[in-house]
């Protein structure tokens, strides 16, 4: 009968969405095979978070409050939830596999001295805890038990399906014990990149441009079928590579690795480390040139023309469709 | 100012993974190994500091089989790295992060090292555990996932990738600091300084002359899969191709239900 326990992140009070993806597997779980799902909030208010993980089926919603968890520290997060799951000993802690949760993850796991496991998509209980993820990017998956009483264990977003399930979700405190914590590291301000752009590896819908844009100028087409389709815009290695887009719209094995919904290919022939990246996206639309592109060989849909015949009409098609 | 630059060699992004079925182990045997990718961006950040400041020594650090020394060489040493050390010991040959950490920690604490940089993650087995942890059994700050650094007196100011933006972060040193695509670029090695290389000393230690054990793994691979087969790939027709994209574009909404 496993106890799961949800951390449920916040960034300047916005709630991250892959917390109700997993306190919608957590509840799963637990309706299967016993047990309770647990939310554990850090920030100045739990009232939102509490609400919230209740739609999702949450038994109980476990808090520490205070000017401490306004922003967010490494070394005084990781303290706060390591007491917690030292006080109420849950079988796993999972934390969405976000910048925050990648940085404080194996950080709580390094104050248990239990198991840590990155990123996963799947999760099972059958007697004990067993996670799938992929390695090399996805183009292999693992099955992963921990040996620990409890375990860290990272969530991709995306990985689960949001479903609401009324939760007792009785809000408790607890004591975060951070009196003194040496902090080590403190951050000073926080840069938004601005345009209110959609993150690669949280988005549902991803759109993707690659050699076929021919140049910098062209990556629009991307953006605007990306804003049409309420999107994140993303890169093969090469136009990355050319400079012709940011490193941080890269998506391959050595560069953002992503499950959405939808990926549209648009100009990407589908290069091995393009493709570990983005394989496992719910529907694929390859759109390119060559009729032989590996990326083919992974798509739901295909067209084989250039992208610039087809994107234009793709967007205002889109835009009709969405209103 | 000592600084130490962890190291994995990998199969290279090229490798193909054909898996017809599960298996308990994953037959490696064929790869090209290369530098971590992101490694190569924490070794060329300590060239960078070592060539900005005076009496800077690097070195290089590494688990693995004889074979990684090829690595440390070409692309540690023959770029600037001072020095390597290799940790070669059969134990390690399963050993999950949190082992991995703890060795690395036993090598690191024979010197009193300033910073300790490493790749993010490696682009094998995708944890980006392994610094974190040695952060905290050394007692040291760490930043991960950076792209900007700037060093001062104790301190040092890092740009950390967060979704939509960055964090500026400060952060006392000792640290570790991991490391992103986007910090630098890193340089390549040339064939003069691949020669001159093989001079530097290298050091080969077994964890017990590091006075270390390995523990017992906390996360036990039970197989590794092929990741689950797609199905068929629908063409349409694209001989006017503004007519096949208005078919896309119903086909995602009426058939996919996606947009």
């Amino acid at each position: 009968m496993p106890n799961l326990a949800v951390f449920i992140e916040q960034r300047d009070g916005a709630l991250k969405k892959v917390a109700w993806q997993m306190i919608s597997e957590a509840r799963r779980i637990a309706d299967a095979a016993g047990g309770e799902v647990w939310g554990v909030f850090l920030g100045p208010d739990a009232g939102e978070a509490t609400t919230e993980a209740a739609k999702y089926g949450a038994d109980k919603v476990f808090a520490a409050t205070g000017d401490s968890f306004a922003g967010y520290n490494s070394q005084t997060w990781a303290t706060a939830l390591a007491n917690f799951c030292r006080a109420h000993n849950p079988d796993a802690l999972l934390v969405g596999s976000t910048a925050l949760g990648k940085d404080m993850g194996p950080l709580v796991a390094a104050k248990l001295e239990c198991a840590c496991i990155s990123d996963a998509v799947g999760l099972k209980f059958d007697g004990g805890l067993e996670v799938r993820r992929p390695v090399f990017a996805g183009k292999c998956f693992t099955d992963v038990t921990p040996t620990t009483p409890v375990s860290v264990v990272g969530i991709r977003p995306n990985a689960f399906v949001m479903e609401e399930k009324a939760g007792a979700g009785a809000a408790e405190s607890f004591d975060a014990g951070i009196d003194g914590v040496d902090q080590k590291a403190t951050v000073q301000s926080v840069e938004s990149a601005g345009g209110g752009q959609i993150e690669l590896t949280e988005a549902e819908v991803i759109v993707s441009g690659g050699r076929g844009i021919k140049g910098p100028e062209n990556y629009e087409l991307i953006e605007k079928l990306a804003d049409a389709m309420g999107a994140a815009a993303g890169a093969s290695r090469a136009v990355v590579d050319a400079g012709w887009v940011d490193y941080s719209h890269q998506v391959g094995q050595t560069g953002k690795t992503v499950g959405p919904n939808l990926y549209v290919a648009c100009g990407i022939s589908g290069a091995i480390q393009h493709l570990a990246g983005m394989s496992s996206s719910k529907c694929i639309v390859a759109i390119n040139k060559d009729a032989n592109a590996p990326i083919f060989k992974v798509a739901d849909y295909g067209v084989v023309a250039d992208l610039f015949d087809i994107v234009p009409v793709l967007t205002d098609e889109v835009g009709k469709i969405r209103g | 100012m000592k600084i130490a630059v962890c190291v994995k060699q990998v199969p290279d992004s090229e490798t193909r993974i054909n898996l017809a079925a599960p298996t308990a182990e994953l037959d490696s045997s064929g790869f090209t190994r290369i530098l971590n990718p992101y490694d190569a961006y924490a070794v060329e950040e300590a060239v960078k500091i070592k060539e900005a400041g005076s009496d800077v020594e690097i070195t290089a650090i590494t688990i693995g089989p004889d074979t990684v020394k090829e690595t440390l060489k070409k692309d540690c040493l023959a770029v600037g790295c001072d020095k390597a050390l290799v940790i070669t010991d059969p134990a390690l040959d399963h050993a999950d992060a949190a082992a991995i950490a703890t060795v690395l920690s036993a090598a690191l604490k024979k010197e009193p090292y300033d910073l300790v940089l490493c790749g993010f993650k490696a682009i094998d087995d995708d944890n980006g555990q392994v610094p974190i942890l040695i952060a905290e059994k050394l007692g040291m700050a760490h930043v991960s996932t950076i792209t900007s650094l700037e060093l001062g007196e104790g301190t040092l100011t890092a740009h950390r990738e967060i979704e939509g933006g960055k964090e500026i972060v400060q952060a006392s040193m000792p640290a570790v600091l991991t490391c992103q695509k986007g910090l630098n670029e890193p340089r390549l090695p040339s064939l003069p300084n691949i020669m001159k290389a093989g001079m530097k000393p290298m050091e080969t230690v077994t964890c017990a002359d590091l006075g270390v054990e390995v523990p017992a793994n906390l996360v036990q691979i039970k197989q590794y899969s092929p990741p689950p087969a797609r199905g068929e790939c629908k063409l349409i027709d694209a001989e006017d191709p503004a007519a096949a994209a208005r078919e896309l574009a119903r086909l995602l909404n009426e058939e996919a239900k996606v947009i």
